[in-house]
């Protein structure tokens, strides 16, 4: 191993990353007021089963749509099933603090339910038999609905690649088809399974719209209320102890199960094209009920709310500056993925020139800001400046960098690359792990630099890598909230904080327009890739 | 990418350019503020910036960019929030001048932050199940009567129009009896607090409660049928009552405004805080948000105006003590298992 160029700025890149994840965790070690004492107790217990519960709620109902749905697909035939397999992934257009607007608006009292029940019903007082989809149902739904796709698209995947000799090895044995699910497919299947889980597990648990819409106090709005509305520190650090032993176990988990899934699915030498069993009458409908149900609840559903709003109050939409948000999305979107490529790029073969040890784990431990929950990165990032600010740059005498990071393009760019780092770094990886090492040593016998053999031969092998990742952050950043939210400049405003303001205003009609772009947009993004994503 | 590295130019010339500026931090959103900030421009020539969010993010990024901090102007849609964010010591002095001394009563400013329009937290009733009787004399210490058992909602706990409301009773009745009144409210609640002011109204008109607490501007939003004829129609089913007519008056709050600590505007900032107590802004804020005007000479929107005008606004309890008390009342609530 050779200390090199390559060595020291992927080193310096997984430090740039890791920073704030470390002053999360440090800079609760400082001063603290007592505020509330006395009730803290109270809370601890409260934010700990509440994030408990939700975590629980969320993972059962994505599992069972998740796997539910991979499982009709990929092994059996029936009316629409080709529609299905792409169409579901258009679950993850719609981020979770929309469909919680939806469902709101949906359900709650003289509501759209109601509206519509009384335009086919007649006048009535049917209020007291719609049921209500709020606090902790809500989230745990509307979470569990924006989600499922990872679960879906990894299940998917697995099911895909499974052996079709290990099937046929069920059915020469007798198995029920009943049995050859339990025994043979979910079994071999677990890695992916758990891997999915695991993502939705860490999305849950830092997610703020929702749950915030709903009022649930989690783990994470906890820390947001103690550290930030009430400088308590402290308590702030009590509990993201807790929630990083819940998100070190998922890592884990989630890490050890892709490792696994990689051994499992990857099977060299060709698959068997799977024979998928014809369905017919009533299972092929059940199966077609099933999937269309599936679709209709996590996707047309909020996009017809939206819809609905924007036709009965057009006002909202011709008073929205739509061309102006949907520069300020593009140029974050392009910005963001260009320099998360260029880093993982840089950092990814660093890596593989170097082979240090030290410099994996340091990478290892650096895509861990994936885990931190959007909204306390953004706060840590913005304690992290003003640190480093009034101690190192003022002793330097070297101006403010404050205006530089807090409340520009710049700082938003940073916090989203750390958010979205391992998104990038992993799947890039992905891509290299393909490309055989042999390939690297004879391009340097044959005496090219090790800069050519990145632009000559790495780049035109990953270009799909690429394309895909780049789409991949684009969704991701399109639909982020909480760090846009703290970080934006002055008079800058995205797709998703413009619904925010008007549905904190309690306007959610006016929140449709630009959710229902939002949603377009992502959507839009996601059948561009749904070939690759598909695929992996 | 050329459009956009051109925006990304074109923005940052035009910030530069347009020196004459005020920085405006705001936890109240209104699309329709940017409207009025626009006619504020179009006759001074400053530029008015501004970046909205929740109130508590904000106040962190001021207080961590501390002198540094663009921020010239932080508004707030409650009180509580302006009291606690100036006892951390991120306001300073400076809106006392004249002109806002004489336009806002006394018990609605300090010379830190000063309120720019006034909302009331009223109790709503169904008609059909409520009597005229049964309301008569109503106060907020009254909402703990037995009698209203199973029959009240109101939000959560953490909501800072109901911290406010019960910092202003522990100003008047004391932590004690707060305490015990908070028990009685709790006791009487039909379920679990959830939803926004909105919502409880709702309830009512529903039929699943009959009588709610919220603000008056949410009555008013619905009435106006910006959410839609469903909701126009329920609102009409529902009542509203000013409570403590006979003592000390209902319950006001505001939407107020702080000038920051190290503000690089002030000036621009003042001329701005008083633009915004003018009989232009005050008439465009009422018309779209449904508050009660601050200062005199403008009426409130019709739809408040129908509300009642006449009622006796509690003008004694200083908004000032809804920060100081904050903390009491959380704990009051809470202590009382309110959700």
């Amino acid at each position: 191993m050779r200390i090199n160029t390559w060595y020291i700025s992927s080193f310096i890149i997984s430090l740039v990353v890791a920073i704030p994840i470390i002053t999360v965790f440090t800079s609760f070690f400082e001063d603290t007021s007592n505020y509330f004492e006395i009730i803290k107790n109270t809370f601890l217990i409260e934010y700990i089963l509440n994030s408990l519960v939700l975590l629980i709620g969320v993972l059962i109902l994505t599992f069972i749509i998740g796997v539910g749905s991979a499982y009709l697909i990929s092994f059996y035939e029936f009316p629409g099933v080709n529609f299905f397999k792409w169409a579901l992934i258009l679950s993850f257009a719609v981020p979770g603090y929309i469909y919680a607007y939806s469902l709101t608006a949906f359900f709650e009292n003289y509501g759209t339910l109601y509206s519509l029940l009384k335009s086919f019903l007649g006048e009535g007082n049917y209020n007291k038999s719609i049921p209500k989809f709020d606090g902790m149902t809500g989230a745990i739904l509307s979470i569990s609905f924006s989600l499922y796709g990872y679960v879906y698209v990894l299940t998917r995947a697995s099911f895909h690649y499974q052996s079709q000799n290990l099937l046929e090895l069920g059915q020469n044995l007798g198995f029920s088809r009943k049995k050859s699910l339990f025994n043979i497919i979910l079994p071999s299947a677990r890695p992916a399974i758990v891997a999915g889980l695991a993502l939705v597990a860490m999305e849950t648990l830092s997610d703020f719209g929702a749950v915030s819409f709903f009022g649930i106090s989690t783990l994470t709005t906890g820390i947001y209320n103690s550290w930030i509305s009430f400088d308590d520190l402290a308590f702030a650090n009590q509990l993201s102890f807790f929630l990083l032993i819940f998100i070190l176990g998922l890592f884990l988990l989630e890490n050890l199960s892709r490792k696994k899934a990689q051994y499992h699915s990857l099977a060299r030498g060709g698959i068997k094209k799977k024979k998928k069993i014809k369905l017919f009458s009533f299972k092929s409908f059940f199966a077609f009920f099933a999937l269309i149900l599936i679709f209709s609840i996590t996707f047309l559903f909020p996009v017809l709310q939206m819809l609905y709003w924007t036709i009965i109050f057009p006002k909202n939409f011709i008073d929205l500056n739509i061309s102006q948000l949907f520069i300020n999305t593009l140029i974050l979107v392009i910005l963001t993925s260009f320099v998360l490529l260029i880093f993982s790029f840089l950092s990814n073969y660093g890596n593989r020139v170097t082979r240090s040890k030290f410099l994996q784990y340091m990478t290892t431990f650096s895509i861990t800001g994936y885990a931190i929950p959007g909204v306390i990165l953004a706060v840590a990032f913005i304690s992290f400046i003003a640190w480093l600010d009034n101690t190192v740059i003022k002793f330097l005498d070297l101006g403010s960098i404050k205006k530089v990071f807090i409340g520009s393009i710049t700082g938003l760019v940073i916090v989203y690359f750390i958010r979205f780092y391992s998104l990038s770094f992993n799947g890039l990886k992905s891509g290299y792990e393909r490309i055989n090492r042999s390939i690297d040593e004879s391009s340097y016998l044959l005496g090219y630099t090790k800069m050519k053999t990145f632009l000559g031969i790495h780049l035109p092998y990953l270009k799909n890598s690429i394309f895909l990742i780049g789409i991949l952050i684009s969704i991701e950043v399109i639909k982020e909230l909480p760090i846009t939210l703290i970080l934006r400049p002055f008079n800058f405003e995205t797709f998703a904080t413009t619904a925010y303001v008007f549905a904190s205003q309690d306007l959610l009609e006016a929140a449709a327009v630009p959710a229902l772009f939002l949603i377009l947009i992502a959507s839009l993004f996601i059948l561009i890739t749904s070939r690759y994503i598909l695929k992996d | 990418m050329k459009i956009s590295i051109l925006g990304i130019i074109i923005t940052l010339i035009s910030t530069i350019a347009l020196s004459a500026e005020v920085n405006v931090f705001s936890a109240r959103h209104y699309d329709t503020d940017i409207q009025l900030y626009e006619k504020f421009t179009a006759k001074t020539g400053i530029k008015v910036n501004i970046v909205s969010g929740k109130s508590g993010a904000l106040e962190k990024r001021i207080v961590e960019e501390g002198l540094d901090s663009k921020a010239d102007l932080y508004i707030a849609a409650d009180a509580g929030r302006l009291g606690a964010f100036d006892a951390k010591e991120m306001l300073q002095s400076g809106l006392s001048t004249e002109i806002i001394k004489s336009l806002v009563p006394s018990n609605f400013r300090t010379s830190k932050w000063v309120g720019i329009a006034k909302r009331a937290r009223i109790v709503y009733f169904a008609p059909e199940r409520v009597s005229a009787t049964e309301l008569s004399g109503l106060t907020y210490e009254s909402l703990a009567d037995p009698k209203w058992k199973g029959r009240l909602v109101i939000r959560k706990s953490d909501n800072i129009y109901n911290q406010s409301l019960v910092a202003s009773l522990i100003s008047n009745n004391g932590k004690k009896s707060t305490s015990e009144w908070a028990k009685g409210v709790v006791n009487n609640m039909v379920r679990d607090p959830k939803g926004n002011d909105r919502a409880q109204i709702l309830a009512v008109a529903a039929g699943e409660a009959d009588i709610a607490v919220a603000n008056t501007y949410y009555l008013a939003l619905m009435l106006s049928g910006k959410k839609g004829a469903e909701q126009q129609e329920a609102a009409k089913k529902v009542k509203a009552f000013f409570p403590n007519q006979n003592d000390r008056g209902t319950h006001m709050n505001i939407s107020g405004v702080g000038l920051v600590k190290g503000a690089p505007n002030k000036k621009n900032a003042i001329k701005f805080v008083e633009f915004l107590l003018s009989k232009e802004a005050q008439e465009h804020i009422v018309n779209n948000t449904f508050e009660y005007p601050m200062i005199e000479s403008v009426s409130p929107h019709p739809l408040v105006a129908n509300m009642g005008l006449d009622f006796k606004q509690d003008l004694k309890t200083k908004v000032v003590n809804f920060g100081k008390k904050q903390a009491d009342a959380l704990e009051i609530m809470l202590a009382a298992g309110w959700k």
